[in-house]
């Protein structure tokens, strides 16, 4: 056809393209603005394309939240900083639109393209629009305007400044609690902004104003943001206004409250000195650990050790270690994983005799836990857990643990205990390992799902790397080779993985000698299944092998396959084929 | 007023519910009353129906936990002369001038909230203060009560400690793996009692003689708030009564009027576009839809925002199906008001059509019927052509379910009436959609639908289904083509943008540091 030749109109092509019926056409073309922008080139991108941008709003939100996307990171297509301010026009009504992701992603790329506007640009572009959002009439840019302050008001004159900390308080104080929740929640980063004078008037006002506020939902949010905003102040000062807020909120009577405040304690003590910690944060902390309501105690329990970590060693073992016994018995079993993921890194801040003494038992005790998730919490932290108990005591109260969930009915267990035998193996060493869970390792190549059965053979790698090939000769090869006459297809497709992954690892030599003459007796499996699979492990050992070997073997088997009845053996074979002549080609 | 008569319906059945859930315990309610009373020093002054001032030991100390309760929260002005009645006595037992003090005094006994750690203690408080509720109860409903300041004031008081509570978290369940999800709603353990403080509230609101000048002072907006924060509750029983209470708030106090569409709309605009998570909107939805059918025509501005920025964007959240029927029901009574908002409500729909959710979709063309039914020549016109492009794919759907639905929508008198007018425009829409199914529709019912369809189409202008299907054919052709053709397009698109070189990259000033200032 003539257009093809015809002077091209990427405008055009991208008009044509955002009229189409198909939202899937509307959407590649917006991902592909950036090509658009570089075939037009800089001035008609800013004259053209923008323009045309701004206009394009009404579409659905999906092509919209593109749309805000691609436009964070325009600033090189539009002409580099300078120009950057085009990007503007088209963001600010994104910000307005009903959807939230499509408001969020747009005030996401309005910080990105401000953080490198110039100085003169965001007083003179940027900060009249956070402006006019923040007067918007409609809750959508109000919301979007608490999100831009923080870049509007650093290069701001100082009258500008005043004018931005009074039109965020009126933001703090506005009638719909929607956007006083989006002031709450960006306060922080405003904060982090403002002039250490003014934050301790004006955005400690707003602070102290938003706990108060007669929604939950907003006063939740301010809590949120204590600890940043801490850390903004001077530790007296934080201590001053901070603190007595959080300490009255860890006595909320709701737990949505505490349980903010139990996330944000120890954030908040990194802000604050040692005294009042001890006379006042940890006597609150103390108070969430014994919570009545689980959900609390599980926020808690999960920070036990970074607070510890900032206490001395005797207050942590005089009023912590107590909490910790009584939560590894809590009744609620996601409180003890809670605890079961944090409890080792204790061990170093309580000191050896600590450790033994108290620790220990505790720790015994979750790795026997009924429910397998604490078991498995405590069982990741291996490592720590070796340095602190030795290997004996580990190993004895380990392997039961271990055995049971092996074998858990649960697939996803198995699948995280599996992941954690390398680690394992190297922390238990090679004696211990043959005893007891070599057998195991087996076992799983068998099981009825097929994500265990491939963790398997990732992990027989593992270990063959772990303990080297002369172990992996002894105490894997043979076993593996063995299933290859195994009844089940699917069991000898995983022999098929395993061979693939163990190659590289064994070597040429081996390689050549044990795993190809199984795969190439494979290729002749009366499964369809198996034979494309032997095709494609081929593919995978070309690289493994001498290139003799690979015309000897390797080529004459896949040329077999390639002439097989089935369509995708035939495929798979044509691809290994492929390869070989590419290596060689190459070499 | 409508609002008054469907909320009377709804007092009607709330308390019908109520009562026929309330054991019947007048006469055991005489045995407990003097065993309760074997305990005070004067049991002969008290069965005299004396006034009495001196009081047992035991319920002294009770006494003294009421008393320093009520005056941290209300002036000693208010409170005067009114503790000096002991809360355990019956209403017929005291004096008519003391009724009044007897019926403060116990409102505040109910104030105490049970603590249900200690089932024991629990259950025999629970008893006590369950007596007292239906003894309000029926003081109140006898009509004998007047609630004068201290009074409304002692009321308020009482919900507020007994219902405002904070709900727990949702269950997890204990069974290791969170795969089987549990759906269970969680029952407040004080149920029995909260019933009974909801019907008090109730029977309080709607007191004839109520005087809402006075009344407002306490159930003011932050009354109103912390009742709508209940809405939260997962137990259907208690939406039920806040329903109703609502409503009936809703009625007596005109000035909260705008405060209560405005704190509604906000809870709505909460769910809408940040949590999608809310118990209570099908209830609240529910007292919209009567106060929507008392709105005065022409409707007032901020009415069809609300309509706009509330009501259409509810059709998005996954969980519209808990709510659907009270949306539309709303949405219609709109419609039904000013047809041109028809439009609006239309677009809105297109708008949120659900794309993988088929239950969705049968929910939305049943609306759209709904509406569609409602609308004149003049504005289906206008927005026939999305609409119609919509249901050509929903004609088209693998769900048979949503293909069957879209189908029916022919045997509507109305909207095949609208589609014959214009369908020069709707039959080039639909005509592919009905030749792919008949070509590859796998559920034999909707092929025979489309046929039919076809048929009808026939009957009418069988001229026009031929020029259909002569474009359609020509269309076919051209669209392997036309795909062809984009690629080119974007090929050329790429070599030429492959040239692009950033002028502005070597001299781009250095970046400052995004991260500002930052006081100590």
């Amino acid at each position: 056809m003539s257009t093809v030749e015809a002077p091209l109109y990427p405008i055009a092509v991208l008009i044509d393209e955002l009229k189409n019926d198909d939202i899937q056409l509307r959407l590649n073309s917006i991902r592909r603005l950036s090509t658009i922008a570089r075939a037009l080139g800089e001035d008609r991108t800013r004259s053209e394309l923008i323009p045309f941008l701004s206009e394009n709003n009404d579409d659905d939100d999906e092509v919209l939240l593109a749309m805000a996307e691609e436009l964070g990171v325009f600033v090189p297509y539009v002409g580099g900083v300078e120009h950057a301010h085009v990007l503007l026009t088209p963001l600010e009504t994104l910000c307005t639109v009903e959807e939230t992701c499509v408001r969020d992603k747009a005030v996401e790329s309005l910080c990105k393209i401000g953080s490198q506007m110039r100085e003169n640009d965001l007083i003179e572009r940027f900060t009249p629009l956070v402006k006019r959002l923040a007067a918007g009439e409609w809750f959508t840019a109000r919301v979007s305007a608490c999100g831009l302050f923080h870049i509007a008001y650093p290069s701001a004159p100082e009258t500008l400044k005043t004018e931005l900390r009074s039109i965020y308080g009126q933001l703090c104080q506005d009638d719909m609690p929607m956007v006083r929740r989006s002031a709450a929640s960006n306060l922080w980063k405003f904060a982090g902004t403002v002039e250490s004078a003014h934050l301790k008037a004006d955005i400690m006002q707003m602070f102290e104003d938003l706990t108060q506020d007669d929604q939950d939902t907003v006063r939740l949010l301010a809590v949120e943001g204590c600890a940043a905003l801490g850390k903004l102040l001077e530790p007296q000062d934080c201590a001053a206004r901070i603190l007595p807020v959080i300490v009255n909120f860890s006595q909320d009577k709701s737990w949505r409250v505490r349980y903010m405040v139990a996330n944000q304690l120890y954030e908040l003590c990194e802000a604050l000195g040692p005294e009042p910690i001890r006379t006042d944060l940890l006597p609150a902390y103390v108070r969430l650990l014994r919570d009545n309501e689980a959900e609390v105690r599980i926020a808690a329990a999960g920070k036990v050790t970074k607070f510890c970590q900032i206490l001395s060693p005797e207050l942590a073992i005089q009023h912590i270690l107590p909490c910790v016994k009584e939560l590894s018995l809590d009744s609620s079993q996601h409180v003890r994983a809670a605890l079961a993921s944090v409890v080792m890194g204790m061990a170093p801040v309580l000191g050896k005799d600590a450790t033994i003494e108290q620790l220990l038992p505790i720790f015994l005790s979750l790795l026997k836990d009924e429910f397998p998730d604490v078991r498995l919490n405590i069982i990741s932290k291996l490592d720590q857990v070796n340095q602190v108990i030795g290997i004996d005591l580990l190993s004895q109260s380990l392997l039961p643990a271990i055995v049971e969930l092996a074998e858990d009915r649960h697939w996803r267990v198995r699948l995280a205990i599996i992941e954690y035998i390398p680690l394992l193996a190297n922390q238990l060493g090679v004696g211990f390992f043959d005893d007891k869970l070599g057998g195991l390792c087996m076992q799983w190549l068998q099981d009825k799902v097929y994500s265990i059965r491939d963790a398997a053979a990732k992990n027989l790698k593992h270990l063959a790397e772990e303990f080297g090939p002369d172990w992996a000769m002894q105490h894997i090869i043979p076993q593996v080779l063995e299933i290859a006459n195994d009844s089940h297809y699917l069991h000898r497709m995983t022999l098929l993985r395993a061979i693939s992954l163990l190659g590289p690892v064994m070597g040429s030599e081996i390689t050549c000698s044990k795993l190809l003459p199984v795969v190439v007796n494979a290729s002749k499996d009366r499964v369809p299944n198996i034979k494309f699979n032997v095709a494609k492990v081929l593919q995978s050992l070309i690289s493994v092998v001498d290139q003799s070997v690979v015309e000897k073997t390797i080529r004459p088997c896949l040329v077999e396959l390639s002439e097989d009845p089935d369509v995708d053996v035939r495929y798979f074979a044509v691809q290994g084929l492929q390869s070989i002549d590419q290596v060689t080609m190459s070499s | 007023m409508a609002v008054c008569a469907a909320g009377n319906r709804f007092v009607a059945i709330m308390l019908k519910q109520i009562l026929s859930k309330l054991p019947r315990k007048s006469q055991k309610s005489d045995s407990l009353d003097s065993a309760g009373l074997d305990s005070g020093n004067h049991t002969s002054n008290l069965s005299n129906g004396v006034q009495c001032t001196n009081i047992g030991n035991s319920i002294t100390s009770r006494l003294s936990v009421v008393k320093r309760v009520s005056s941290a929260v209300f002036p000693a002005s208010i409170m005067a002369g009114v503790e000096a009645v002991e809360p355990n006595l019956s209403f017929k037992d005291v004096s008519n001038p003391q009724k009044q003090n007897l019926f403060i005094s116990k409102l505040n006994l109910c104030c105490e909230v049970s603590d249900f750690s200690d089932p024991e203690k629990a259950s025999s408080e629970q008893d006590l203060k369950r007596q007292t509720l239906i003894e309000l109860v029926d003081f109140v409903s006898s009509g004998s009560a007047k609630f004068n300041e201290p009074a409304v004031a002692a009321m308020c008081k009482m919900c507020a400690l007994n219902l405002f509570r904070v709900f727990p978290p949702k269950y997890r369940s204990n069974t290791s793996s969170g795969e089987a999800e549990d759906d269970e709603p969680i029952f407040d353990p004080a149920w029995s009692s909260l019933q009974l403080v909801y019907d008090l509230l109730l029977r309080f609101i709607s007191y004839s003689s109520l005087d809402a000048k006075v009344a407002k002072k306490h159930v003011d907006h932050s009354f109103i708030l912390k009742l709508l924060d209940l809405f939260e509750s997962e137990d259907p029983r208690e939406r039920d009564c806040l329903k109703t209470i609502l409503h009936r708030i809703y009625g007596k106090f005109m000035v909260h009027r705008p405060f209560v569409r405005k704190a509604v709309s906000n809870i709505i605009y909460r769910f809408v576009f940040e949590t999608e998570r809310h118990n209570g909107i099908a209830e609240l939805l529910e007292i919209f839809g009567s106060i929507i059918s008392g709105f005065a025509i022409p409707l007032k501005e901020e009415h069809k925002m609300f309509l706009c920025r509330a009501l259409i964007p509810l059709h998005k959240p996954k969980s519209i199906g808990v709510y659907h029927q009270q949306l539309t029901y709303c949405v219609v009574q709109f419609v039904d008001k000013d047809q041109k908002l028809a439009n609006n409500v239309i677009k809105g729909l297109l708008k949120y059509w659900p794309i993988t959710n088929s239950q969705k979709e049968l929910m939305f063309i049943s609306e759209l019927e709904e509406i569609l039914e409602m609308t004149n020549m003049v504005e289906f016109q206008k927005i026939m052509v999305p609409v119609f492009q919509r249901i050509a794919c929903c004609l088209n759907s693998s769900h048979y379910q949503v293909a069957e639905r879209a189908h029916l929508l022919w045997n509507n008198e109305h909207i095949l009436n609208l589609i014959t007018h214009n369908r020069h425009v709707i039959f080039p829409l639909i005509f592919p959609s009905l030749e792919r199914n008949s070509q590859n529709h796998w559920n034999q019912a909707v092929l025979n639908l489309t046929q039919n369809i076809r048929k009808m189409f026939c009957e009418m202008d069988e001229e026009l289904l031929l020029a259909c299907q002569r474009k359609l054919e020509e269309e076919n052709s051209q669209l392997i083509e036309a795909a062809e053709k984009r690629k080119l397009a974007w090929e050329h698109l790429e070599t030429t943008a492959a040239a692009f070189k950033p002028a502005a990259t070597n001299n781009v000033p250095p970046v400052k540091p995004a991260t500002p200032l930052v006081a100590c």
